[in-house]
């Protein structure tokens, strides 16, 4: 069995050269002949191992490219591997660089672990306090929510490739511009092409599967695009922003300033309370912060927002 | 343990003879250190690379490793420059994890983390800065820092600490044990000294932290630590929500939900206090009703709060 194992091994190795090394597309027949290693026997046993092993280097990542053989009547499938494709640019990462990048990725996970192999391609698994061991079995400082869709997302954010998308029940095309993760989920920002305009998908709200559509490098991304997800609920609304002002009491400013971000506060009391000032835009989402301090926050100012608030609470007691 | 597959040695081998080209002269050790694998495995792997090559398979097409005692030296031919790229899902990987790092407070932004992000837009097309940003959860960096300094160094830590469920601020001795991210916030897991157990604290809440002299007392419990606030009781609440309330169900973990005519939803919400129902309650107003009560939870819950926060207004 070992033996086969490494006969495999040994016609993939030669395969990923061959496919690397050829500068035409070669058919199947030229590839039993020039690699060798294929099981010996008729031609549907070599065949049925010839698509197995596409599919093992298709599952690696490999760029296996497909196209017709030129000049063939009956057109044939040809093969190759497009080197400028295959190769990884060398991001020349130093030690403490490629250490820093692997304790990242043993500390913070996506979904579950990631195996060796990205940072074999970089140039080796190094832990931070020198080379082999690895950081201490410890157990993850944050994992972050998997999406099946992130993947193919990210891709598409890098290669800038078009992908189309259903949300709220409308297929969008979009140029995907950044993914975000503030609050515990997942964003991204992106063009939609029929609203003409810059959104932010939450991407547990994108329904089913995101389709890449077209080729890389289709759009430009425009420099500083702010993602959607940085905005604040009260900041995401049609009307025109009005400066609200709102105490919090000591015993929850902290946490206030926390939500808001220390660039709201207004004032900061004797007493520990807390001013801030909030660009209101969305009057429901805003009524709806402040209620969740109840009887520890207050709306001072402006009036009309002020008035909403008792109203709003007049009607329930 | 089973041999690893044709697949997983491939995977490995496609990355190595990059290197091993690049750094003639390695030692097995080395070599085998820096790619976590026994020197055994390492020698198999050279073993395979001594018949890889292209046609006519003439020796100068050939894969050529030469040892020198313990140190390995391999000349390639053309084709295997360079490792493969990064796949989409090992891109994603390496860039959510430096960029949750670098974006905790206190971390150095010219330290080699963040070097070595900006490098990678090399190898991926696009700068990491440009494509994402995770941020793990709201914290001061003073405390998030004191607190990693105080766990690494095992001493006491005194919070003052705003508790949602009482509503009530206090100031608590912790042993902390671990500090980590989940969901969106920072959290602190320890030993409570005030109240003699096993504690999660939500680092957002923690007004101040001063590091103690004292050094912990208590090791670290076993087992899985829930964040959420409710773990232990089994009070809760089944609401009928308006459309417009329907983010209720995506926002909080809930027990059942089903969809109602109008796309109303009817919800079970576990509840850690009543005042985290209060405030849902009068936040939610009239888009929300009701339907049942478990545990000890006040019928009145919202029409009592409403009136305690009204009551503000009119001093």
């Amino acid at each position: 069995m070992a033996t086969e194992k490494v006969d495999k091994l040994e016609r993939l190795m030669n395969l990923v050269a061959v496919l690397l090394d050829t500068m035409r597309p070669l058919s199947a027949d030229e590839l039993r002949e020039l690699v060798g290693g294929y099981p010996e026997g008729s031609d549907a046993t070599f065949h049925r191992a010839f698509e197995r092993d596409k599919e093992d280097l298709r599952e690696l990542g490999v760029p296996l490219v497909v196209q017709p053989l030129p000049g063939v009547d009956p057109p044939r499938d040809g093969y190759r591997i497009p080197r400028d494709e295959y190769y990884l640019a060398d991001p020349g990462l130093e030690a403490d660089e490629l250490a820093a990048l692997h304790l990242a990725v043993s500390t913070v996970q996506v979904g579950g672990p990631t195996d060796d192999e990205a940072l074999w391609k970089l140039g080796g698994v190094i832990a931070a306090d020198g080379l082999g061991s690895r950081p201490g079995g410890g157990e993850p400082v944050a994992s972050l929510p998997a999406d099946a869709r992130l993947p193919l997302l990210f891709g598409a954010v890098s290669e800038r490739r078009r992908v189309r998308l259903t949300h709220g029940g409308v297929e969008r095309l979009v140029d995907p511009y950044r993914l975000d993760f503030r609050r515990g989920r997942w964003y991204l920002t992106a063009l939609d092409h029929e609203r003409d305009d810059i959104c932010s998908y939450r991407l547990d709200r994108i329904e089913g599967e995101v389709v890449g559509e077209g080729s890389a490098k289709a759009f430009e991304r425009p420099e500083d695009v702010r993602s959607g997800a940085e905005r604040q609920p009260w900041e995401l609304g049609d009307d025109e922003p009005v400066e609200a002002r709102v105490l919090v009491d000591a015993d929850q400013a902290g946490y206030a300033v926390h939500l808001t971000g220390e660039a709201a506060v207004a004032h900061r009391h004797d007493d520990g309370s807390v001013e801030l000032a909030l660009p209101v835009s969305n009057p429901l989402a805003f009524r709806s912060f402040v209620l969740t301090f109840l009887e520890h926050a207050e709306v001072l100012s402006p009036p009309e927002l002020r008035d909403d608030l008792v109203a709003w609470l007049e009607h329930l007691s | 343990m089973s041999r690893p597959s044709a697949g997983e040695r491939l995977k490995r081998l496609l990355a190595l003879l990059p290197w091993l080209a690049a750094h003639p002269g390695s030692t097995i050790q080395e070599i085998s250190e820096r790619f976590g694998i026994s020197p055994k495995q390492l020698e198999d792997d050279l073993a395979v690379v001594w018949m890889v090559g292209v046609p006519p398979y003439t020796p100068d097409q050939l894969i050529d490793v030469e040892f020198d005692g313990d140190r390995v030296s391999v000349n390639l031919g053309s084709y295997f420059q360079r490792p493969l790229r990064l796949s989409n899902p090992q891109a994603l990987a390496l860039v959510t994890a430096g960029q949750s790092l670098v974006s905790v407070p206190g971390t150095d932004p010219e330290g080699p983390l963040a070097r070595g992000l900006a490098k990678l837009a090399t190898a991926l097309q696009v700068d990491p800065a440009e494509a994402m940003t995770v941020h793990l959860g709201e914290a001061g960096s003073e405390t998030l820092d004191r607190l990693r300094s105080a766990a690494d160094g095992g001493r006491r830590v005194r919070l003052d600490y705003y508790s949602y469920g009482s509503d009530v601020r206090s100031s608590r001795d912790v042993d902390p044990h671990r500090i980590w991210a989940e969901g969106g916030s920072w959290y602190l897991a320890g030993w409570c000294h005030r109240a003699d157990g096993p504690r999660v604290f939500r680092v957002d809440r923690i007004a101040a932290a001063e590091v103690l002299d004292e050094p912990v007392s208590t090791a670290p419990e076993s087992g899985e630590i829930s964040t959420f606030d409710s773990a232990g009781t089994d009070a809760s609440v089944t609401l009928d929500l308006d459309a417009e309330a329907a983010w209720v169900v995506d926002y909080y973990p809930h027990e059942a939900v089903e969809e109602l005519a109008d796309d109303g939803f009817r919800v079970v919400l576990p509840v850690a206090s009543t005042r985290w129902l209060e405030q849902l309650l009068v936040r939610l107003g009239p888009a929300a009703d009701v339907v049942a009560l478990t545990g000890d939870l006040p019928a009145t819950a919202g029409t009592d709060a409403a009136r305690r926060v009204l009551a503000r207004y009119r001093r």
